[in-house]
């Protein structure tokens, strides 16, 4: 007890410091999860939540039956796993090669240059996606028709949609994620290149022995807390790229619980799904926990 | 509409007021203040004759809707007319993000309600009024002497604003609707210089654009924007129009069995999406027809890329006034719907609103409210809200001041902007249009298809349209898509039934056919 009062009064003023972020905490995220109880209810917003009849897991097993749920499930896993593969390892290959890149000049022009699509909000991008390559009036459609070859309807097939995504995402996002591989770069022991130099080692052996296993650890937290996303598909984009062409590829659970859970008022089936997308979430964050942890030593707990 | 439906409508609505006073006993909570009844009771005896139509002068709490292309206004002078003539000040509170749907779910789950909300969807005041938080309007029609009357002379308007439990949770709307009209238009001017007609049939229409297309390679000279929504119009030709959208089931009420019927799978539709699957193929449509937004098109009409449209009557002179100024020839104008293969020249009945007053249960003031919005259902009120104040904006039949467009007029005067009507004058926006759009006011009605409505849903059955009405929506979109597009064949279209059978249709059409008789039984 005096162990306790004696550490509480050193650090009375860091948890003060720390009593905003947690009041925010408790207000903002804890309190608001009771409301995933209305996904086992007959939620009727005038009755509110605790008036509300139970039902049990009739709007779960709603979901798990429709038609509709193998196409979601398979379009947002899909989108997922693409973007961690492709979209993950981008922003490390950047960072990478502005390492190797001497000119300071060079350098800073290049990284500035591929941050600063991330400032653009979804809405413009996906309506330059629209500009560029619409086949009616499209810059890329008219230098594709200018080779020669016959014009292409981008944003209306459906076998572009996951490509098209990715392609976006990286150039929207990759020059952000850079940031914090060269924090992790820079503090890398300049002593151990110097060794490696001494004993002869090449660009490529310096590359492979000292600085990717140097970032290694921020490349493990940082996929590990990237899985736990694999379901969240950004809502919005896919939202604004959506159309009644590419539906079978496009159509996402966040898109289907816009729909039928928002615009149609059905908020303890948007709830529902919401929940189990979380927990599929959870089950992805663990289990690459897991794995990092039996296979290196870095994981997030 | 024929005779006999007349009839049955017209009987309807004595028997509705009488339903309304019936269930006015189990209607407890929403009994008013003593004080409230008391004022009013004596006004109520004396509303057979000319009823005194001002209140204590007081104030209401209203949640309303600002339009972005006429924002709210504090200082338009329809507000000053309704409190001279009612005594009401309303305390206007706006959507947080224009949000007026998130708005008043949140304000009933919160509990803490305006004492009126506006509502632009039907589908929110049966929903919100079957859970007890809207005020029945019904069980206060002996309050409201000219809504009574309104009504005897209004039958259908009233009859659609009926809840699947017979109740009524928000305020039906007459005149306004003319304004949601669509209808075909075209290029007048480009038409005569290649000396063209306005097409008949579709085979005309087919014809005459592959000669657009010839003359101007570049265009697409049918263009229409958001994506499939207007297949709704264009299928009252092949008399099986329907909506076309992600919230609502392509159903449909057949004009010559009376039933219930499911739009996309008929031979009628597949012949309107070979027609389209042609358009396509010959590049009469735009290649990206499903993404073409507001934007796109505008750009592609304004710029002599589509010669046929179909939108908003009022588009007329939104093309007219903006682009004469560049090219005194433009002409965008009125053309009648060609006929599809049996003949039929129909445009599907798009004049309609479903926007409206809805009052809270938890309000201590019902009385007087409904008392005040009894004021939008006099003579004197249709003419306030629609024409403003007899030599202030209004002499005679015209406005004073001169307006360049029912915006400009919306505007300045707040006249006709969300929460100030329910009974409009609709004479009013033509007055200050121009001679194409007031002819083509005129000409328009004789297309109209059959108005028909939506029947009231019970909550249920609402989950039921929302979530499995959904996969057969996407599934519906997806395939129109593709028929047109080419990339399936009209081969399979007895599969595409198939699938479409398999996803529901014919579930979701008995509870259309369920509703609607549940709707005609409730008003018998």
């Amino acid at each position: 007890m005096a162990l306790f009062r004696l550490k509480f009064n050193r650090s009375k003023y860091l948890l003060l410091l720390f009593l905003p972020a947690l009041i925010y905490y408790i207000l903002f995220k804890y309190v608001p999860m009771f409301g995933i109880l209305i996904s086992f209810k007959d939620y009727n917003p005038f009755k509110g939540i605790w008036q509300s009849d139970w039902v049990g897991l009739k709007y779960y097993s709603m979901f798990f039956h429709s038609p509709d749920f193998p196409k979601l499930l398979k379009n947002t896993v899909l989108l997922g796993v693409y973007k961690v593969v492709f979209g993950f390892p981008a922003p490390i290959i950047l960072a990478l090669l502005l390492n190797e890149v001497r000119k300071g000049v060079v350098k800073r022009l290049v990284q500035s240059i591929s941050y600063l699509p991330h400032f653009i909000s979804n809405v413009v991008v996906v309506s330059m996606m629209f500009l560029f390559l619409s086949p009616t009036s499209g810059l890329v459609n008219h230098l594709i028709e200018w080779m020669g070859y016959s014009s292409v309807n981008f944003m209306q097939n459906e076998n572009y949609f996951r490509t098209l995504y990715i392609l976006s995402e990286i150039w929207q996002h990759i020059g952000w994620e850079t940031i914090i591989y060269l924090a992790a770069l820079s503090a890398i022991d300049p002593q151990l290149y110097e060794a490696a130099t001494v004993d002869g080692a090449s660009r490529w052996h310096q590359l492979r022995h000292i600085t990717v296993p140097g970032i290694m650890p921020a490349i493990v937290i940082l996929f590990i807390l990237n899985i736990g996303h694999v379901l969240d598909i950004g809502f919005e984009k896919v939202l604004l790229m959506l159309n009644p062409s590419i539906y079978s590829t496009a159509d996402v659970l966040s898109t289907y619980v816009f729909r039928t859970g928002i615009q149609a008022m059905n908020y303890s089936y948007g709830t529902a799904i919401d929940l189990f997308t979380s927990v599929v979430n959870l089950l992805f964050i663990l289990t690459a926990n897991w794995i990092s942890r039996k296979t290196s030593e870095t994981s997030l707990w | 509409m024929n005779k006999k439906t007349a009839v049955v409508l017209s009987a309807v609505m004595g028997a509705s007021v009488v339903l309304g006073a019936c269930s006015k006993n189990n209607n407890e909570g929403a009994s008013p203040s003593p004080s409230a009844s008391a004022t009013t009771s004596a006004s109520a005896g004396a509303s057979a004759s000319a009823a005194p139509t001002t209140i204590t002068p007081q104030t209401f709490t209203f949640l309303d809707y600002s339009n972005p292309s006429w924002p709210y206004d504090a200082n338009w002078k329809i507000w000053s007319y309704i409190k001279e003539k009612t005594g009401v000040t309303l305390d206007i509170q706006l959507p947080a993000g224009n949000l007026l749907e998130d708005a008043i779910s949140l304000a009933i789950a919160g509990g803490d309600m305006p004492d009126i909300m506006w509502t632009q969807e039907k589908r929110l005041a049966d929903k919100f009024g079957q859970q007890g938080a809207l005020v029945n309007i019904l069980d206060y029609v002996d309050d409201m002497p000219n809504f009574k009357a309104w009504m005897e002379k209004y039958p259908a308007e009233t009859q659609n604003m009926l809840s699947s439990d017979g109740k009524m949770y928000e305020f039906p709307n007459q005149g306004l609707g003319e304004s949601n009209r669509r209808t075909w238009m075209y290029r007048e001017d480009v038409f005569k210089k290649l000396n063209l007609s306005t097409p008949k049939t579709w085979d005309e229409l087919y014809e005459t654009l592959k000669k657009l297309k010839a003359e101007y390679p570049d265009s697409y000279p049918l263009t229409v924007r958001n994506g499939l929504r207007y297949f709704e119009d264009f299928a009252a030709g092949f008399g099986v129009s329907a909506p076309v959208d992600a919230q609502r089931v392509s159903a449909y009420l057949d004009g010559t069995s009376g039933e219930w019927k499911y739009a996309p799978i008929q031979p009628a539709y597949k012949d309107m999406l070979v027609y389209f699957n042609k358009f396509y193929k010959d590049g009469l449509i735009p290649k990206d027809f499903l993404t073409i937004d507001t934007k796109m098109w505008q750009d592609i009409v304004s710029t002599n890329r589509a010669f046929v449209t179909l939108d908003y009557i009022g588009r007329i002179d939104f093309y007219n006034s903006a682009l004469r100024k560049d090219n005194p020839d433009f002409s965008m104008n009125f053309m009648a719907p060609p006929a599809g293969p049996t003949g039929l020249q129909k445009n599907a009945f798009t004049a309609v609103t479903e926007e409206g007053f809805m009052i809270s249960s938890k309000s201590k003031k019902i009385k007087d409210i409904v008392k005040f919005i009894d004021f939008f259902y006099s003579e004197e009120g249709h003419k306030l809200v629609s024409w403003g104040k007899e030599g202030d904006t209004v002499s005679g039949d015209s406005f004073i001041e001169k307006y360049t467009d029912i915006s400009d007029l919306r505007k300045k005067t707040g006249l006709s902007t969300d929460g100030t009507y329910t009974w409009f004058d609709f004479n009013a926006h033509i007055s200050v249009s121009s001679p194409e759009l007031k002819s083509a006011y005129e000409q328009a009605p004789q297309y109209d298809n059959a108005k028909t409505s939506t029947p009231p849903f019970t909550p249920e059955e609402q989950q039921v349209l929302s979530t499995k009405g959904d996969s057969l929506n996407s599934h519906r979109d997806e395939n129109f898509a593709k028929f047109i597009m080419g990339t399936r064949s009209f081969d399979t279209w007895d599969k595409f039934v198939e699938e479409q059978k398999k996803l529901g249709y014919e579930e979701i059409l008995e509870i259309y056919k369920k509703a609607d008789e549940r709707a005609k039984a409730a008003v018998k």
